[in-house]
């Protein structure tokens, strides 16, 4: 949650105060004439002297400040009350309410603001009294618009199709459920309008179509004073500071508003640690292992201090082999394959390790040479096809687009390759899907572009991070099968992202299982499968139901927050097993047959 | 068997899309289903994205109204129901949702939100609410000290209780799950599973389980009910289904899940195509444009739910009569052959 | 290309219902325009003059006779006859028009040449010097009307510096290079606050399409950043920037009525200030009628740069 924004709501406060005080100031009368004064220079009297009528400025200015500020606070609260309503029960109730707020909203902002304030000036003559209802009509559709779009995104949340279900009436759930959880832009639009009446307000007075003369207003006192700018800019300069100053601070207020009541939080830039070594950690790899991967540990930093969602991860790929690195969310999965492919999001930085791909170093190299291995020796595919491709390109120009980026060819040959390559991935007529967009594609299309995408080069390793998660059943197993395909096909070493066992007994050749972002067990699938040497690999396979046999067994308890991680064994909690030795760190220990455990107790299992 | 607690008879549900100066033809998400459910019954429902499984839940709890057919709960028609009568009967039938994190109000209280539907309801006075609502966190496996915390304090199977706590309050017979565990981890699934099935057991509550996971279904239902495209493609008894499915798309279904179990991965067909659009569903049987089993006639005449072997086991395909089980095991050896071949 | 026929027939309908409501204001609003007319000068007015007015402006005919007269004579661009000095609305508008367009388009194109790079810029390099110095004049042009802008740039250019003269117009044709030095300060007057929308709107935008999952599968595939940012990110990012455009246009036309008076720009804004402050109705109802009609089609225009941008919006 960001801070509130403390200087801008006090300098708002202030100018509020200020026009509130205003009568009780001790201030010269803001209309009384001085023609003996005129454009007086300041002294203690008149402490910034009078103008051309030899009335008070300071006065005249406080005065003001009083007007613009009850024309503008009043014009946005009668603008805000009219604009939420219409817009909530539009969005709520949709049908008939929703036609005519819509409609209403349209046709208002069909008229540009100055023009529609002219129009209703024209009709009723200047004054601040129709100032407030002119103004409110000109900014009711935008409170329309924004209530509306908020109640339409709110109703369709399942906490509404809840309360719904619990009975609650319409008026209840529109009052109770909806109005709260719009509350952060419909406050954030309320600023606005604020400041934007005020600009208004200033700008026919300005023309002398607003306040009328001799009320007090900032616009009036600019457009007065350009008759004598020569002989008294200070006039000029003296308003126009106030007024830039009360719209500065409302906006500044604003946009404070908007992150206090919308946290994103701010991602840093990635500040990479220059002692990065690893020292004792680089075994050379053999000749056929296309990965590997020695003590990774990638950090977060977070306003609480730096996290490290992985911790010292290890592990080599073969040619042809697939890895299942397997765990459930937050086990640090994902942020290994993104590490692996330099992809790492901003907040997240790899702390320590090493990883060799093809024999060249990929975590300490300059970003550029892991960009040119990017695409084209080690490729990724993502959990949802649909938003990892972009929406504005064809497919095939998409396709083509990595071929360009790594091969010396023309563009039509990379287009004819595309072709070639939505054909070997099993897209139907490839000529024309070649030329589609991605929302003219199912989920399960859009997968399979991906994957052409991904071995368009021909890459030694191919990363799938959830690569059938979003999909359905059936078109799951179609994907699953292409992969396998292409893998016997090209030999390509396949780093497989799962929480989902079921898929890694199908897939996968050796598999990582991973907690709380440390390796617990490692070792070929099947035998891991069979007789798993840790507790929880066990408790996970005890939780995905099976077609025979008892009903699956949870893991009682959590996986712990990165923040807040056990002292010892990170199982531990949660461990049937634990004794009192698993309150210190166990080590990773080798158990024969190229497996390994981290779990003092294995041999018990 | 008892009496049916909620009955659906000929229930269909259109959604027309379309707006200013154009038209665009309705999608079908439901069409003609048949449906009972008896007091602590559980059924699952199972299909894949599109099949109009949520649509149906929704319309079982006459959250949007149906457009053909109707649906009755203990005997009352909800569409024909005073606005009276409505209010009583919402509080005997409750909703779980899939996605933990939207089903709950950020901004209020998990007790608050907990407290709703006995304050909208009027069953208790306010002073017994708090003592209920620690009740209620506490049958869910919560601690009673959660009802001062925001839905953001809690992982994603704590939320999971939470508005199964919320959706217990107002006592109900009636449960709609839907996909209540699809958004948890593996190891969490299993806890919110059992939570159900012991809710079952203690309340005697009847649930409707909407899910794509066949292997939760098996586990948890009485009976099963698979959907293609708003379809029943086959009902019955979930050991029946299971051991015996009768309609080739519960077939190629239960094949294309990965499974643990080494031996069942020969029997593996692997469905060509995507599921067609439900804006232009195919003639005849929607399924037979992805069907390996399909005939010429599959395509002129729309198959019935008949009766296979006994206990209430139906399939809607035409060729059911034909001997059944053998066919689909014979074709599916022969298919798994062909593809280890290839 | 069904969806633009349609775009257009919404846009046609619109216009419609602006003009429908603007003679409707005018004549339901309690007050007799013709009496408000007369009385102007302060004296009432005497009952005679009155009703030779309301004859002449076709008061006298019931309201449904007026508005299907004044519907027909629009529909052929007749918009009547300026109560101050008898010439046809349609004529003088359409010779100010023009210059009230040029200032709006040279005022687009400095801020949106200005705008859109530094607001790249700005989120490329998040969180640099240049962004920050970026955004906080972002802040102060938000912040400062239009009006106080030209008084402050009249002061500041000619009267101190007397480097350009304080207003005026001079038709290109006469003399281009003082044509555009007059263009030169009302132009920038206005390119200012739409400069800081756009720059804004830039950033968030495109800071807003980097997080995508699509970014990610561009960097992926090796692409340059350059190339990440040009060809993936920014045409997804130009949408709102040009949705921002769009609604700006409104107050962009609304600025340009105080810009031209400050400026003594004799434009189609300028008039309508005058024809309000003379209660000149023709006058009035012809200027919101045309510059609503400019605004509508404009945001059309965006519609359509909006749906060629984004191949969903045309599926839609």
């Amino acid at each position: 949650m960001r801070r509130f924004p403390w200087v801008s709501a006090s300098a708002v406060a202030f100018l509020v105060i200020l026009a509130l005080l205003a009568p009780y100031l001790a201030l010269p009368d803001p209309t009384r004439m001085d023609l003996a004064g005129r454009f007086a220079a300041p002294h203690a009297s008149h402490l910034l002297g009078q103008d051309e009528y030899g009335r008070d400025v300071l006065s005249r200015l406080v005065w003001g400040a009083r007007v613009s500020l009850s024309v503008s606070l009043g014009a946005a609260l009668l603008a805000a009350v009219v604009g939420v309503t219409l817009g909530v029960i539009g969005g709520y109730l949709r049908g008939g309410a929703e036609f005519v707020t819509l409609r209403l909203t349209d046709i208002l902002l069909c008229f540009p603001p100055m023009l529609l304030a002219l129009l209703i000036v024209t009709l009723f003559g200047p004054g601040a009294r129709t100032l407030i209802p002119v103004l409110a009509i000109v900014y009711a559709p935008s409170f329309a618009r924004v209530a509306y779009a908020g109640a339409l995104t709110i109703r369709s949340l399942d906490y509404v199709t809840a309360i719904e279900a619990l009975g609650a009436g319409r008026p209840r759930i529109m009052a109770r459920t909806i109005l709260p959880n719009i509350a952060g832009p419909v406050l954030v639009q309320f600023s606005l309008a604020v400041a934007a009446s005020m600009v208004l307000e200033a700008g026919l007075s300005f023309l002398g179509l607003g306040v009328t003369p001799p009320a007090p207003s900032w616009g009036l006192m600019i457009g007065a004073a350009r008759a004598t700018m020569s002989q008294a800019p200070q006039l000029l300069l003296w308003p126009c500071a106030a007024l830039t100053a009360a719209i500065l601070s409302i906006n500044a207020l604003c946009d404070g508003l908007r992150d206090y009541v919308d946290p994103q939080p701010a991602a840093r830039r990635p500040t990479r640690l220059a002692d990065r070594t690893a020292p004792g950690l680089a075994a050379p790899p053999s000749r056929d292992t296309v990965l590997s991967l020695r003590g990774l540990s990638v950090a977060i930093d977070t306003p609480r201090g730096a996290i490290q969602p992985v911790r010292d991860v290890s592990f080599d790929i073969k040619a042809g082999e697939t890895l299942a690195l397997v765990g459930e969310s937050g086990s640090g999965k994902s942020l290994t394959g993104l590490a692996l492919m330099g992809l790492l999001p901003p907040a997240a930085r790899v702390e320590a390790g090493r990883a060799w791909l093809d024999g060249i170093e990929v975590l300490d190299s300059a970003p550029d040479i892991v960009r040119g291995l990017r695409g084209d020796r080690v490729a990724m595919i993502f959990q949802d096809p649909m938003s990892s491709l972009n929406p504005v390109h064809r497919v095939g120009d998409q396709i083509a687009e990595v071929i360009l980026a790594h091969r010396d060819v023309g563009a039509a040959d990379a287009r004819s390759r595309a072709v070639a390559l939505l054909r070997q991935v099993g897209v139907p007529d490839p000529p024309r899907r070649a030329a589609a967009y991605p929302h003219e594609m199912s989920g399960g299309m859009c997968q399979r572009v991906m994957i052409g995408m991904a071995v368009a080069n021909g890459p030694r390793l191919l990363i799938a991070d959830e690569p059938t998660t979003a999909l359905d059943v059936t078109v799951q197993a179609q994907v699953l099968t292409l992969m396998s395909d292409l893998k016997r096909e090209t030999g390509v070493a396949l780093l497989f992202i799962t929480h989902n066992l079921p898929v890694v007994a199908e897939i996968a050749d050796r598999v990582v299982v991973l907690y709380a972002g440390q390796v617990v067990e490692q070792g070929d699938a099947a035998e891991t499968f069979a007789h798993p040497r840790h507790p929880y690999t066990k408790a996970l396979l005890g939780s995905a139901p099976r077609e025979e046999g008892p009903p699956p067994e949870g893991i009682p308890g959590s996986v712990p927050s990165p923040g807040e991680l056990p002292s010892g064994c990170c199982f531990a909690p949660r461990c049937a097993m634990r004794l009192a030795a698993c309150e210190r760190p166990p080590p990773l220990v080798e158990i024969g047959g190229g497996r390994t455990s981290r779990c003092i107790r294995w041999s018990e299992m | 068997m008892s009496a049916p607690l909620v009955t659906a008879e000929k229930l269909g549900r259109r959604f027309s899309s379309g707006g200013f100066l154009r038209r665009r033809p309705g999608v079908q998400a439901v069409v003609d289903l048949n449906l009972s459910i008896a007091p602590g019954d559980i059924v699952g429902l199972v299909g894949e994205s599109g099949s109009g499984k949520s649509t149906i839940g929704r319309l079982l709890l006459g959250l949007i109204p149906a457009s053909a057919g109707r649906v009755c709960f203990d005997g009352d028609d909800l569409a024909r129901a005073s606005s009276a009568q409505r209010r009583r009967l919402r509080k005997k039938m409750q909703l779980v949702f899939q996605d933990p994190y939207s089903s709950l109000d950020p901004r209020r209280t998990v007790g608050r939100q907990i407290a709703d539907g006995i304050v909208i309801h009027g069953l208790l006075p306010s002073r017994q609410i708090p003592a209920r609502v620690d009740a209620l966190l506490r049958q869910v496996g919560l601690d009673p000290s959660a009802a001062g915390r925001y839905p953001h304090e809690f992982s994603g199977g704590q939320r999971q209780r939470v508005a199964l706590a919320r959706a217990l309050a107002t006592e109900p017979v009636f449960l709609v799950a839907d996909e209540p565990v699809s958004a948890l981890d593996v190891s969490v699934q299993a806890q919110v599973l059992k939570l159900f099935a012991d809710l079952r057991q203690s309340l005697g509550l009847a649930i409707l389980f909407i899910s794509h996971d066949l292997g939760a279904v098996r586990h948890l239902c009485d009976r099963v009910v698979v959907l293609y495209l708003g379809r029943v493609m086959e009902e019955g008894p979930v050991e029946a289904v299971f051991s015996r499915p009768a309609h080739p798309y519960t077939a190629a279904l239960m094949s294309a899940a990965p499974s643990l179990d080494v031996a069942r991965r020969r029997h593996r067909i692997v469905l060509q195509g995507d599921p067609p659009s439900p804006l232009d569903p195919p003639s005849g049987c929607v399924f037979r444009t992805r069907c390996p089993f399909a005939i010429a006639a599959c395509a002129t005449e729309a198959p019935q739910l008949t009766p296979v072997g006994g206990s209430m086991h139906r399939a809607a395909c035409i060729r059911v009569g034909e001997d059944t089980t053998h066919r689909i095991d014979d074709e599916l050896h022969r298919l798994a052959f062909r593809n280890n071949q290839s | 290309m069904g969806w633009i026929l349609r775009r257009i027939a919404i846009s046609l309908l619109l216009i419609w219902v602006v003009s429908s409501i603007v003679f409707l204001a005018i004549h339901l609003v309690p007050g007799d325009p013709a009496e408000v007319l007369l009385s102007l000068g302060g004296s009432a007015p005497d009952a005679d003059s009155v009703a030779a007015l309301r004859a002449q402006l076709g008061l006298d005919q019931p309201i449904l006779t007026q508005y299907l007269h004044s519907l027909s004579h629009f529909v052929v661009g007749d918009l009547g006859d300026s109560l101050s000095d008898g010439t046809p609305v349609m004529s003088e508008a359409l010779r100010r028009l023009p210059r009230t367009l040029e200032l709006i388009g040279a005022a687009a194109l400095i801020s949106t040449a200005a705008g859109v790079p530094a607001g790249v810029a700005a989120a490329v390099n998040r969180g640099g010097p240049l962004g920050r110095c970026f955004s906080a004049l972002s802040g102060l042009a938000l912040s400062t009307p239009v009006f106080v802008v030209g008084s402050l740039l009249v002061m500041i250019f000619a009267q101190w510096l007397r480097l350009a003269p304080a207003g005026g117009y001079v038709a290109f044709g006469e003399d281009p290079l003082r044509h555009l030095l007059l263009l030169s300060m009302p132009a920038a007057t206005i390119a200012l606050g739409l400069w800081a929308q756009i720059f804004r709107m830039t950033r968030s935008s495109l800071l807003d399409v980097l997080q995508r999952d699509f970014i990610r599968t561009a960097r992926a595939k090796g692409l340059r950043e350059h190339a990440v940012i040009m060809r993936h990110a920014l045409r997804n990012a130009l949408a709102p920037i040009l949705t921002v455009l769009a609604l700006n246009v409104g107050s962009l036309l609304g600025g340009t009525v105080l810009v031209e008076y400050i400026f003594n720009w004799p434009g189609l804004s300028g008039a309508l200030v005058e024809a309000v402050n003379n209660r000149d109705y023709p006058m009035v109802v012809g200027c919101i009628v045309i510059i609503s009609t400019l605004f509508v089609s404009l945001n059309l225009l965006v519609d359509i740069a909006y749906g060629l941008l984004d191949p969903r919006v045309r599926a839609r």
